[in-house]
């Protein structure tokens, strides 16, 4: 992998945490293929198989667009208003496979304002498996795998996007 | 307390939901005291298998005894109290404390306790076994708990409802359900009340959820018309279980479900009406799974088995798996991502269910106004044949129900 190629990756996991933090919805949506698979288990076991076990999250391309509409639909109570996020990306981790795709792993602390009653400060830690395409000259995102320290614990609101 | 004044025929007083004091009374009349459930006995299929999880607040075992039965343990080491056991699930043939090293069978007899020379021949250890919950019964694998050695029987607690719970596993062509996709835990800022109050509420549909109606359909959009097009109904099943049944207002069968391919369903109608017959199963399928509150902490959530945890006054957790049908397995896929689309921290419905319920929790810190209002429905509530109290899904008829029962177990003797 050549640096150039390198930097295009960090490049795209940084502006697609900013545009998640920013809840900028529809520019979001546009980052990914139509073969989109978004999955948070609800486990951190490894063995996890999303065709067996409960998950949070394990969206289709079509349930991606519904969550997103929902979010834009401004009666997406538990995100009305949107939370107040910032998140670090960091340890970050570059592998090609075989056919050509981009595996990028990073770790991330995301900073949660979540201003819709208590105004309650949560911190969410986890790390992040993207699958990158390039799809005319750009990076895409094909999957991304956001398994959390705490998937098995009782967690509050996740309807931001992780 | 005076429960009678604070829980009257149309209203109830905001202490009920933010009292510590009274948090403290509920927890051992009603979680302590009555039968809660637990968990299921298709999570712990082997001896050995066991799962950890709250009983009325307190760390609990639910473990499969090496013949067969099923036995609900405080999770508490006889000697200095430390938890014997430190995760969620798993198989064993021992519990052995961390601590000193006592060590309890499956039955939870003590059966090790290391450097005995400390000890003389008075101490007995079979007064030192895991302290079992005293009474533990189960209705179709649903495994209840009493901690109180007195009360009622599990089958008088639930009376009638028992055909809630039969409603749910008989859409299984073996007529058992398996609760093995494992568990999602969703946090609220919110008193554990709000919870079943709220699973039970017809009212809120098309107002909490009305960024999902705007966006997708789905099964519940014939309860978010005009008011008097609404067919489905609330029931109230005595002894605070309490029914939202969509089916008078379904077209066809399956809606539940969002409707199913018949790829997916003919050969599981030909096992279904093997068992059931056929006029059983046309019930079945066209119903659906309950919607209902088996009292205090159990939720038959359609498609999902959903439990109740209060944590404190202020926040609860709302658990959930969905329900697979033995016998049926070519549902499962479907099941697990309608379970994710309706229930979690994540999901289309829940998280408005609970951002509501929180900002319903900090409104009630406005202790100017007293009382919440509970007598909507007042006016056209009807008796069923069975002498069920049926009423418009909107009503209130089961929040009144809840409250009478609770009324009821919190000034008992």
């Amino acid at each position: 992998m050549t640096e150039r190629e390198r930097q295009a990756v960090v490049d795209f996991l940084h502006r697609e945490a900013r545009l998640a933090d920013e809840a900028r919805y529809a520019e979001w949506l546009a980052l990914w293929t139509d073969d989109a698979v978004y999955w948070v288990p609800a486990t951190t076991d490894p063995a996890a198989d999303p065709e067996k076990h409960l998950s949070h999250i394990y969206d289709n391309r079509g349930r991606l667009e519904t969550r997103v509409k929902m979010l834009q639909s401004g009666f997406r109570y538990s995100q009305e208003p949107a939370s107040l996020m910032r998140r670090l990306i960091s340890n970050i981790e570059i592998a090609r496979t075989p056919a050509g795709e981009l595996i990028a792993e990073s770790n991330f602390i995301l900073g949660e304002l979540a201003v819709q009653a208590a105004h309650e400060m949560h911190w969410w830690v986890g790390r992040t498996t993207h699958r990158l395409r390039v799809v005319d000259g750009e990076l895409r995102m094909c999957a991304k795998k956001v398994v959390l320290v705490n998937a098995a614990e009782p967690l509050p609101n996740l309807t931001f996007l992780i | 307390m005076r429960y009678d004044e604070l829980i009257q025929d149309d209203r109830i007083h905001a202490s009920l939901y933010t009292d510590p004091a009274i948090f403290a009374d509920e927890i051992e009349r009603i979680f302590h005291r009555g039968w809660v459930f637990v968990g299921h006995a298709s999570e712990i299929p082997n001896a050995g298998d066991f799962v950890t999880r709250p009983v009325g607040g307190q760390p609990a075992i639910m473990v499969r005894r090496a013949d067969g039965t099923i036995a609900v343990m405080l999770n508490r080491c006889r000697h200095r109290g430390t938890m014997v056991c430190a995760v969620d699930r798993g198989t064993t043939r021992t519990f052995a404390c961390p601590y000193h090293g006592w060590t309890y069978d499956l039955d939870g007899a003590l059966i090790g306790v290391p450097y005995p020379g400390g000890y003389d021949a008075s101490f007995d250890r079979s007064t030192r076994g895991l302290v079992h919950a005293p009474r533990v019964d189960e209705y179709r694998g649903f495994v209840f708990a009493s901690l109180g050695a007195d009360g009622v029987t599990l089958a008088e607690h639930l009376g009638k409802a028992t055909r809630l719970i039969d409603r749910s596993c008989d859409l299984s062509p073996e007529g058992e359900i398996a609760l093995t996709a494992g568990w999602v835990k969703h946090r609220c800022a919110a008193n554990w009340k709000m919870l079943p109050e709220n699973d039970s509420d017809g009212y809120h549909l098309g107002f909490v959820h009305r960024a999902l109606f705007k966006t997708v359909r789905s099964q519940y959009q014939t309860v978010v018309g005009e008011e008097r097009t609404i067919k489905a109904v609330v029931r109230d099943w005595g002894g605070g279980h309490i029914e939202i049944d969509w089916s008078p207002g379904y077209q066809g069968n399956f809606e539940w479900f969002g409707g199913v391919p018949d790829a997916l369903v003919a050969g599981y109608l030909e096992k279904m009406e093997r068992r059931h017959g056929s006029a059983r199963t046309r019930q079945l399928v066209f119903e659906g799974p309950a919607h209902a509150l088996i009292f205090p902490n159990l939720f038959l959530g359609e498609t999902n088995v959903a439990i109740v945890q209060p944590v404190d006054v202020d926040t609860c957790v709302h658990w959930h798996t969905p329900i697979f049908w033995k016998g049926a397995s070519e549902f499962n896929g479907r099941l697990l991502r309608q379970s994710e689309a309706g229930m979690g921290p994540a999901s289309f419905l829940m998280p408005e269910d609970l951002a509501v319920a929180a900002r319903n929790h900090a409104g009630l810190r406005a202790r100017h106004v007293e009382w919440l209002e509970l007598g909507r429905g007042l006016n056209r509530e009807t008796m069923d044949a069975e002498g069920r109290m049926v009423s418009h899904v909107t009503d209130e008829t089961i929040n009144r129900a809840l409250w009478k029962h609770y009324r009821a177990v919190m000034t008992a003797a």
